[in-house]
């Protein structure tokens, strides 16, 4: 497999409705993924992250445009480009009444493997998610996020060189989230590659290589978390509640967010002992922290948005 | 063109890695036993009422239900199908995966198949008690199980692709249920359905197959263009729609 996981080009989607309006869900979306990297497609509700996966993963054709795996086209190739993935849909369920171990390893025998293969890898994949403990209870009594941990431990466990994971750690617990992230990396490490979509922006800083954030069907930027922060305008966040009045004094400093009668400013470190003087002569109080990718996220979508009204 | 993969043309079915996925069905059905056993509730009853009612029509009756239940069987399929897909979008899970989309099909097809058997072969063996059936007609009688069975599922699968919400479906799935298993002559003789009629008879599937079944227990009760026309509408619904739905299941796997 020389070619490229993920190639693609203008890619754009229209539902075309009799009784609803005609709806643009992709407007020439273009991206590469590259072997072994963790990309993650960020963007608000209906951006078209999940219409862009589903293409990218033969679920759903493109009105126009190229999307290329390992070289096929998913469209006309698309028998040849399902044995190399695996997609773990957003809020797909495992069968209520299949243990996950029976889930897991069914799935991977439907795939093709041996027995063998099957269980070695289905419990490896079950001991990652931690469902080791109740890998044979039905799933139907599992908690939610036991649900999507064995819906993710079955598509893991495929080891396909091409994973599309649709908001893959919704609903889980913070232990379980970093438990997928470490797969995830382990996985990569292997040679697989990884397109993921997710809302939490932590998630998307700590595990992805790269990102794309999308919004109304077209790629707005792309990049790794620190450019996109650095894009910012600051490596630094003060926020000072009640600094309303301070405003225009603040925007000397940087980047001024406005939040009600609270101010976010986002500054350099050099700038900070001078900032900080001033709120305290002021007598008010001010937190200091690192911009987040969330600061960035915000920054991008709202200026779009922002265009798109203006 | 070929399949890289196979070396067999492109149209060509495809049913690897389905029976690891019927027996992943297979599974999920027999964690429902108490289905399996009501899913004979309504034959039963019917047989109770003809016993009563109309013994002389009983082994008419006996025969319709198992075309009957034949047919429930394969319209399983609509429920199961509709159920894997809305409820827990897991078809994507399947379709996304060298799992091509007629093993999918037909891997839950003869999953419930299987699931839901023992009960049918329940009726066979009291039909062979009863009626003290010919190894020909025990024969016909399979395969017309297999013919209904495969019409029904075919019909089930394709439907099942078309609804987003599992309300709608199951007044569809009642419609058709009582379409072509309750209301032509299936559990009562084909002589008591009117005459002019006898043609759509003979060419749904379901009663198709039971005219065909009380032909074997009464000979000439078809004339031999009717046993023509049953046998050859029942073959050309069984097989059309499965390949039909064979190029459907391939289809609807890529949304458009």
């Amino acid at each position: 497999m020389p070619s490229e996981p993920l190639v693609a080009s203008d890619v754009r989607k229209v539902y075309e409705s009799r009784r609803g309006p005609r709806i643009e869900a992709l407007n020439g979306v273009s991206m590469s993924v590259h072997r072994g990297e963790r990309v993650a497609l960020l963007g608000r509700n209906g951006a078209g992250k999940t219409t862009f996966l589903k293409i990218a993963s033969t679920l759903l054709a493109a009105s126009s445009g190229r999307v290329e795996v390992f070289g096929h086209e998913v469209g006309r190739e698309a028998d040849l480009v399902r044995p190399e993935i695996a997609v773990v849909p957003q809020e797909g369920k495992p069968f209520f009444h299949l243990t996950p171990r029976e889930q897991v390893y069914t799935y991977l025998r439907s795939r093709g493997m041996s027995r063998e293969v099957a269980h070695d890898r289905g419990e490896r994949a079950l001991a990652a998610m931690e469902l080791t403990e109740v890998a044979d209870r039905l799933a139907i009594s599992l908690s939610g996020g036991q649900k999507q941990r064995t819906m993710v431990a079955t598509v893991l466990a495929t080891g396909a060189p091409l994973l599309f994971l649709d908001e893959p750690t919704i609903g889980m617990d913070p232990f379980a989230r970093r438990a997928v992230w470490q797969s995830l990396r382990e996985l990569t490490r292997e040679g697989s590659t990884i397109l993921l979509t997710t809302h939490y922006l932590d998630e998307a800083e700590a595990l992805a290589d790269r990102l794309y954030i999308v919004e109304r069907g077209r790629v707005l930027v792309e990049g790794t978390a620190a450019s996109l922060k650095q894009d910012v305008g600051g490596t630094l966040r003060v926020t000072v509640p009640q600094g309303g009045r301070l405003t225009e004094t603040l925007r000397t400093f940087g980047r001024v967010v406005p939040d009600g009668d609270t101010v976010h400013v986002l500054v350099e470190p050099g700038r900070l002992n001078e900032l900080l003087t001033i709120a305290v002569r002021e007598r008010l109080t001010a937190t200091v922290g690192p911009v987040t990718l969330e600061e960035a996220f915000l920054r991008v979508v709202g200026r779009s948005i922002e265009d798109e009204v203006g | 063109m070929r399949s890289a993969e196979t070396g067999l043309p492109r149209w060509f079915p495809r049913f690897g890695g389905m029976p690891a996925f019927a027996a992943t069905e297979l599974r999920v059905q027999l964690h429902e036993g108490l289905a399996i056993l009501t899913s004979m509730i309504v034959q039963v009853v019917l047989l109770v009422f003809v016993a009563i009612l109309a013994p002389r029509y009983f082994g008419i009756a006996l025969l319709g239900a198992i075309v009957f239940s034949a047919f429930s069987l394969g319209q399983r399929v609509l429920n199961e199908a509709a159920y894997i897909r809305v409820d827990h979008k897991l078809n994507e899970l399947y379709l996304a995966s060298p799992l091509a989309p007629e093993a999918y099909f037909l891997g839950i097809a003869v999953g419930v198949l299987i699931a839901y058997l023992p009960p049918v072969v329940g009726l066979v063996v009291l039909a062979e008690a009863i009626l003290h059936l010919s190894l020909g007609v025990a024969f016909l009688v399979g395969v017309l199980i297999l013919a209904v069975w495969l019409f029904a599922a075919s019909m089930g699968y394709i439907l099942s692709t078309a609804f987003r919400d599992m309300r709608s479906i199951w007044s569809y799935a009642s419609l058709l249920y009582n379409l072509f298993g309750v209301l032509p002559p299936v559990f009562y003789p084909l002589v008591l359905w009117p005459a002019g009629l006898r043609p759509v008879a003979l060419v749904l599937p379901p009663s198709a197959a039971a005219a065909l079944l009380q032909n074997a227990l009464d000979p000439g009760l078809l004339a031999p263009g009717e046993v023509a026309l049953a046998a050859g509408a029942l073959g050309v619904a069984a097989f059309g729609l499965f390949f039909l739905t064979v190029y459907w299941a391939r289809r609807s796997a890529q949304e458009r």
